[in-house]
């Protein structure tokens, strides 16, 4: 590629970011629940979202490492989010969802009680994490306020580091 | 910038290659100094290395190669015999020359290595100029005098090239090249006098390359006989040497391309998915095939699928010999090591390579290398003696070692055979008893074939006095490591006074490779064939404890056994048969067997990485997918010898659980649940409406398998169930017996309601585990007393 279109390219791209940056600052999310809580990952980190299917247990990791699973051709783990945050298992129903998350290489599938729905908020409506989950360690972004409820926004890459 | 680096790669790329032939050549030349043949080919690589160098700006390397040149030119022609002692010189001018190619690789710029020593060395042996010891800088102008036969010599081998031609077009070429270079030369040489006379030493030194170039070519202009040479110095020699040398290989050399690994690796990834969806299509094929038994379409279908597994199968074997590698790149290292090895021991030793065309992943040939030195160090300081040992031993002074290399089936074996002293057991025990390596006891009950493989225990050595070559006790220790991690098998034999020879048995590849599936409760595990020695079935009371141990009798051995799912937490749902399997499972030389519940069978399995969230996990070395979808996770052998050890019940215990089931006191008649498993909706009802009555939770069932997966679902208590015998993917007598492999379930009554009378039947009933025959037709009432009976129904709580 000739260092000129490169030029051009790169400075289309930026365009683009400007303008979309210019046009309102709106986060897209993916709401699910867990629990009673609600809870949102950005989109774009989203690979795919599936239902249930048979898993292979692992053994010699925590609890809620459930197991690996065949997704075309690629072993990936099984989080269970439910057991992650401290709540007691729960038999997958006919809402069960498993959410294939990446960041960069990192790559795992999350068990969660319920999809919600996309969710488009600007990002002057997203707080900071509360004082008693803020440092490094939380795995929690942001606090998104809708009109009548908080969704608690996830940092994927926290999710998707291994902690054991 | 990239077009340089271009070209740099491709001089690495051949350096490093001309070199590994080199260090073979050379050691064949000290017992044949006066084989031209393999002088000439010597002095070539020197050659072609010097001029690419030069085009490439390395100073350095330059300097030395052209050194060596010279000498190797000298031999060439007869003025020089190589003895030993000029051999050590150009053998370590060798090594510099490596270390700078290396230097050259990881910084694309060659220094950091004193050459002048050598280079002073070199000039020694060509018996030049009394004043070795004058800095580089002065030895610029000699190097101006001595190049002038090697020229004369390069011309006469490139000649050839231009015998084609015609006498006319000859004269024309060389006249325009001499004109050429002439004029060119003439310039340099004007502006070079004008720096040279007032350059410092220092500056002397950087031009010395240089400077010499042009003069070379001085005295071709005098010699038309010469006319390649111009193009020999710089750019030439590089060109040169590739079109000369497509020229006279062409017809003998296969043609070869090279390929990034990178390629190769990904299209081995591509094939592993297809070998994954070939198990899929079979499994897929077969399911078919029971359905639609007889169906025109099947033969069809049977061909695709077995021409698309026979392809399949052959472009996997194709792609993996394109990885494949001669073990001859490894061997080709060592009569080299052996060479200097004696010099330095004062041995004689005499290394003869077999089956070098062997062929072996590229990955394993990488990992084998180390190894391998290890071994035939450890060979040549401990196994081989001195002459005067021998000779009174009336052993050959000369002491051999044999390394061969062979395919045995899915492996390859790589033998290091030597004469030596051999291995004594004896003192082998005596030296690790000393050491606290192993315990007395283990030492008395310890066989030779297994005290031979203390050898390989950290932290061993025999040797009475640590030398530069061995005896750190290190070594070997490292040699058993990186075999095993390549799945491979160290086999020791040995005599005393007559020699030892130790076998190395590799599995070919490592991406794909063959597996025993086995399962344990209600998972599958893959265990690398490699590592499967055999399997047996063994009954429980063949079992024993020892130190809180299990272990068995195999044949004359005690084998150590551990119980898989021991390893692996499984959860002990179901219940254990009298019969269990004991997979032998054999690494290196140490030997574990592993108590599975069923053999599944042989498969050949795509290795898959865990990823980076679940790597490292004790005991699975990855995971493969399966025919059927799912991922089986593969058994990682050495961590699961290691893990043996900690793990002390080892026990074929029952662990009855059945206690939960009866603890929970029923208070209310909807307490009591009953499945209802039957295949017609009718039949279903019917039983509903007898039940309903008694209040008690009811929960239906339209087939086995859907009963089976309600049980293990484990939603419900479930006090008795109603089973149908006729019934499609699953029938009652079937149902009846896996619910009985369930510990949880054991006692579960179970009933049959069926319309088949027969005696037989009912005696299948009763062997499958049914505890009550109801035959259809039935009257409500008759249902609802045996169903109350069974689940021990309170009489208080009807309504």
């Amino acid at each position: 590629m000739s260092d000129k279109l490169k030029q051009v390219i790169s400075k289309q791209r930026k365009h683009e970011e400007d303008s979309l940056k210019r046009s309102d600052d709106i986060v897209q999310l993916v709401g699910f629940v867990i629990g009673d809580e609600e809870y949102a990952v950005p989109i774009l980190a989203i690979q795919e979202i599936i239902k249930p299917f048979p898993w292979t247990r692992v053994p010699q990791v925590p609890k809620y490492v459930v197991g690996v699973f065949n997704m075309r051709g690629a072993v990936i783990p099984l989080i269970d989010l439910r057991l992650k945050f401290g709540l007691s298992p729960k038999k997958h129903n006919e809402e069960t969802r498993f959410i294939v998350m990446r960041h960069g290489d990192d790559i795992a599938g999350f068990v969660i009680d319920r999809l919600t729905m996309a969710i488009r908020i600007s990002k002057s409506k997203i707080g900071p994490a509360p004082e008693t989950a803020n440092g490094d360690d939380t795995a929690i972004d942001g606090v998104g306020k809708q009109e009548d409820r908080i969704i608690t926004i996830l940092k994927v890459n926290k999710l998707l580091e291994r902690d054991f | 910038m990239d077009e340089f680096q271009e070209i740099l790669q491709d001089f690495l790329v051949e350096s490093f290659e001309l070199i590994e032939q080199l260090d073979q050549d050379l050691v064949e030349l000290e017992t044949r100094p006066d084989d031209l043949e393999l002088l000439n080919r010597i002095f070539r690589v020197a050659h072609t290395v010097k001029g690419a160098s030069s085009f490439l700006n390395f100073d350095v390397l330059t300097h030395l190669t052209h050194h060596m040149e010279d000498v190797l030119n000298r031999a060439r022609h007869g003025e020089l015999v190589i003895s030993p002692d000029i051999m050590d010189v150009i053998l370590e001018s060798i090594d510099l020359m490596k270390a700078l190619l290396n230097i050259i690789r990881d910084t694309s710029a060659d220094g950091g290595v004193d050459v002048s020593a050598c280079v002073s060395r070199l000039d020694r042996c060509v018996g030049g100029s009394g004043n070795i010891q004058t800095p580089v800088s002065q030895e610029a102008p000699k190097v101006e005098e001595e190049p002038e036969p090697e020229i004369e010599f390069v011309d006469t081998d490139d000649e050839i090239d231009y015998e084609n031609m015609g006498a006319d077009e000859l004269e024309a070429e060389i006249e325009r090249l001499l004109n050429q270079r002439q004029a060119e030369d003439k310039v340099k040489r004007e502006a070079k006098k004008g720096s040279n006379n007032t350059s410092s030493s220092e500056q002397e030194d950087e031009f010395a390359e240089e400077d010499y170039e042009p003069v070379i070519k001085v005295p071709m202009t005098v010699t038309p006989v010469l006319k390649p040479a111009p193009t020999s110095s710089n750019l030439g020699d590089s060109e040169d040497a590739r079109a000369a040398a497509p020229a006279k290989k062409a017809q003998t050399v296969e043609q070869t391309i090279r390929v990034d690994v990178k390629r190769l690796d990904h299209l081995m990834n591509l094939i592993g998915e297809l070998v994954l969806a070939k198990n899929r299509l079979i499994k897929i094929n077969d399911d078919v095939e029971e359905r639609y038994e007889g169906e025109g379409f099947l033969e069809e279908l049977n061909q695709v699928v077995s021409i698309v597994s026979l392809v399949t199968t052959d472009l996997q074997i194709a792609v993996m010999k394109t990885r494949m590698l001669p073990i001859g790149k490894v061997f080709n290292k060592f009569p080299r090591m052996i060479r200097d090895l004696s010099r330095e021991l004062n041995k004689k030793i005499e290394l003869e390579l077999y089956g070098e065309e062997t062929e072996l992943d590229k990955s394993i040939v990488e990992e084998v290398g180390d190894p391998l030195v290890h071994i035939i160090r450890n060979s040549c300081d401990h196994g081989i003696e001195i002459p005067k040992i021998r000779a009174e031993q009336g052993k050959n002074e000369t002491g051999t070692i044999k390394l061969k290399a062979y395919n045995e089936g899915n492996q390859i074996v790589i033998q290091i055979d030597d004469d030596g002293k051999g291995l004594d057991a004896d003192m082998l025990k005596r030296k690790s008893l000393e050491k606290g390596l192993i315990t007395q006891k283990e030492s008395d009950n310890m066989s030779d074939k297994e005290a031979f493989t203390l050898i390989f225990k950290p932290g061993f050595s025999t040797a009475a006095t640590v030398t530069n070559v061995s005896g750190r006790g290190v070594g070997m220790d490292v040699v058993k490591t990186n075999i095993e991690k390549l799945n491979g098998i160290i086999d020791i034999d040995s005599e005393v006074g007559v020699g030892t020879s130790m076998k190395l048995k590799i599995p070919l590849t490592l991406a794909i490779i063959q597996a025993l599936l086995v399962g344990v409760q209600e998972e599958h595990y893959a265990i690398p064939l490699a590592s499967v020695l055999e399997t047996v079935r063994i009954s429980k009371d063949e079992v024993y404890t020892v130190e809180g141990r299990s272990v068995m009798r195999l044949r004359e051995d005690i084998l150590p056994l551990v119980h898989i799912g021991d390893i692996f937490e499984v959860e002990r749902i179901l219940d254990s048969s009298e019969y269990a399997y004991v997979v032998v499972l054999g690494l290196g030389t140490s030997k574990l067997g592993l108590i599975v519940d069923t053999l599944v069978g042989q498969e050949e399995i795509v290795i898959k990485s865990l990823g980076e969230f679940l790597k490292g996990i004790e005991g699975i070395a990855g995971a493969t997918i399966r025919g059927d979808g799912g991922v089986t996770l593969i058994v990682d052998v050495i961590a699961i010898m290691d893990m043996a050890k900690r793990v002390k019940v080892t026990a074929l215990k029952d662990t009855t659980s059945d206690a939960a089931m009866s603890t929970r006191e029923k208070t209310k008649a909807s307490d009591y649940t009953v499945m209802i498993v039957d295949d017609s909706k009718t039949d279903r009802t019917i039983m509903r409406k007898a039940l309903e009555p008694l209040g008690i939770t009811l929960v239906e069932a339209g087939d086995g398998q859907e009963a089976l997966s309600i049980l293990k679902q484990g939603d419900y208590n479930f006090d008795a169930m109603l089973v149908d015998i006729e019934m499609p993917r699953m029938d009652g007598y079937s149902l009846a017996i896996e619910i009985k492999k369930y510990n949880r379930y054991k006692n579960l009554p179970l009933i049959a309601v069926t319309s088949r009378t027969g005696k037989s039947d009912r005696m299948r009933g009763v062997e499958s585990g049914m505890v009550e025959y109801i035959t259809k037709p039935y009257s409500a009432d008759y249902l609802s007393s045996v169903v109350q009976r069974n689940v021990n129904f309170k009489s208080e709580l009807l309504r």
